[in-house]
């Protein structure tokens, strides 16, 4: 199957070495077809599967105590008193 | 007897005792390490000065831990405060964690010893290493062939004597798989049994943390440590937590075996076919009730992961921005921060299984795809109660071949192929273990996975106990070329 690869990058915010251009395409349609073998099972009528259900219960929504704001801030490429910083998100065209 | 031959339950014992230090064995393999791991490669980071300190606090403790002096490797996307955890990426290459992982916590609380981080593919994203952006890690049997992956580093480290046990992480296979491929024991337990709080996300509905160890009786005292319930993981199960070690014995109850036709075995090397058949034998010789099972849907089970894991890891791995943490390239703006960093920090495999999970879950190919895959997920999740149903473990080959030489394997379909008997236990949170079962004519370990009801690693460990016993593959373990050591003894 083909597959619009400009689109998927673009969708997961990701661009393309010379050599992935190269390569990537024919394996990914070589996975996709591969992976296609699921359409041949006739399960449309199965429930979907939702998640492992092992007695999992909801947590109780109440505070809990978190990392110390200068660490999380430590962790950051680049911080600046209380804040994270990143580049300018509205550039000049 | 040098120390790093002790295996971890003795050692602990005698720690426990008195009649030997911690100290000591933490020396015996800080030098072992040295001499050993710059052909093996299994660690990305070892933490040496951490372990000799945690050593001496041990030794001057009254009383002490359940794995007092117990050396572990830990995988390298299991986070550990201060010391660097990088998932074998770029992306982290230099992230050094504000907290251990909940599994850390709880092997430290009980004198175990961190003795280093260990290789993996790309956020675990493999079955050799070989994805790993920093080196691919050799498996000691065979320096030419990979040791499996994703926890190939830590498989490797136990094999090489260079650890007594390790963690690992399992998504479709990455504990059992390379333990297959070096001749050591990797659990993976139930969903839920151990916590993944400080565990680096791949895809979540099927990531579990697991031990590598050199005997089941290891892998039973370890999982008994990290097992139990954790708030900070919400599918973590709230079910008490056995002791499997104490358990390990005879059998009361009649144990019956479900044994995999010939057809499901097409595509399996024949020494692993023959290794199979030997263990069928042998467990009529054990007395054991057989029966052969009929599992259709686990055709599909690799497709079916293949779509899941994919698209889990797209939406998990969205984090690595370049905001937060991690690697930030130089850009002009935010948007362009975004792909420049993701671009330069994740390797090729990594970003391959983004696309597909992209892919699987973009409108118009949702359907067809990713809730096909949930479909087909919840078929093979029946087909499995229904046969334990039947019967207690269904046996089957850990890995259709042995280890395979580095450079191998070019098509990521054949790397692919080899979770064909694992990702079953993954897709529907059963645990599955791998013990040795023999070695090929080459002389490569060969594994035997068993596969039990979810929660019920306790008879799980009773039964792999037993077959170990049987295989004696103790005599055949991987002997330590020891010639490079004299340098480093000074």
């Amino acid at each position: 199957m083909k597959i619009d690869l400009n689109n998927l990058s673009r969708l997961a915010n990701l661009e393309l070495t010379e050599d992935e251009k190269e390569l990537l395409p024919g394996q990914m349609e070589k996975i996709i077809d591969w992976v296609g073998q699921l359409s041949t099972l006739q399960i449309d009528g199965e429930e979907k599967f939702i998640s492992v259900d092992f007695n999992l219960r909801l947590d109780e929504d109440l505070p809990r105590e978190s990392l110390p704001q200068s660490e999380v801030l430590s962790m950051a490429p680049e911080a600046e008193g209380d804040y994270i910083k990143v580049p300018r998100v509205l550039t000049e065209k | 007897m040098k120390l790093i031959e002790l295996g971890l339950t003795e050692a602990v014992e005698l720690v426990k005792k008195g009649e030997l230090k911690a100290k000591q064995i933490v020396d015996d393999y800080i030098s072992h390490i040295e001499s050993e791991d710059p052909k093996i490669q299994a660690y990305l980071n070892c933490a040496f000065d951490r372990a000799s300190s945690r050593a001496l606090e041990i030794d001057n403790k009254k009383e002490k831990g359940r794995l007092a002096g117990a050396i572990i490797a830990v995988k390298d996307n299991i986070v550990t405060r201060g010391l660097k955890t990088t998932c074998g990426s770029k992306i982290l290459e230099h992230f050094v964690p504000p907290y251990d992982a909940a599994v850390v916590e709880r092997l430290e609380a009980e004198d175990a010893i961190i003795i280093g981080k260990t290789n993996l593919d790309e956020f675990a994203m493999g079955s050799s290493t070989e994805n790993s952006a920093f080196f691919t890690t050799r498996n000691p049997w065979d320096l030419e062939r990979v040791p499996g992956g994703s926890s190939g580093g830590s498989a490797a480290a136990v094999a090489a004597l260079e650890a007594m046990a390790a963690l690992g992480s399992e998504t479709g296979g990455s504990v059992r798989q390379p333990a297959a491929f070096c001749g050591v024991v990797g659990l993976k337990p139930t969903y839920g049994r151990v916590s993944r709080y400080g565990l680096v996300a791949f895809a979540s509905s099927l990531d579990q943390i697991g031990p590598i160890t050199r005997s089941v009786e290891d892998c039973a005292l370890i999982t008994s440590v990290i097992a139990g319930f954790d708030p900070r993981d919400s599918t973590s199960a709230r079910f008490p937590v056995p002791d499997y070690f104490s358990d390990l014995g005879e059998f009361s109850e009649k144990i019956r075996i479900g044994l995999l036709t010939e057809s499901s075995l097409k595509g399996v090397k024949q020494e692993i076919a023959e290794n199979y058949h030997r263990v069928q034998a042998l467990m009529a010789e054990l007395g054991f009730e057989t029966k052969s099972l009929d599992l259709p849907s686990w055709q599909v089970a690799l497709p079916c992961y293949y779509v899941i894991a994919p698209s889990e890891a797209s939406s998990n791995l969205a984090r690595y921005d370049g905001v937060r943490y991690g690697f930030r390239a130089e850009a002009r703006d935010l948007s362009d921060m975004y792909v420049k960093t993701r671009t330069q920090g994740f390797g090729s495999e990594v970003k391959r299984r983004i696309l597909l999970g992209t892919f699987a879950l973009s409108s118009g190919y949702y359907d067809a795809y990713y809730a096909k895959a949930s479909r087909a997920r919840q078929v093979i999740t029946g087909e499995l109660q229904a046969a334990f149903e039947l019967v207690d473990f269904i046996l089957t080959p850990t890995t259709p071949e042995a280890a395979f030489k580095v450079g191998e394997k070019r098509d990521p379909i054949s790397m692919y192929l080899q979770d064909y008997f694992t990702v079953t236990a993954n897709l529907s949170g059963i645990p599955g273990i791998s013990i040795p079962s023999g070695l090929t004519a080459a002389g490569l370990p060969v594994g035997l996975q068993i596969l039990s009801r979810p929660f019920e690693e306790s008879k799980l460990f009773k039964f792999a106990f037993k077959l170990e016993k049987s295989f004696d593959f103790q005599n055949n373990r991987y002997r330590i070329n020891t010639s490079g050591r004299r340098k480093n003894e000074k």
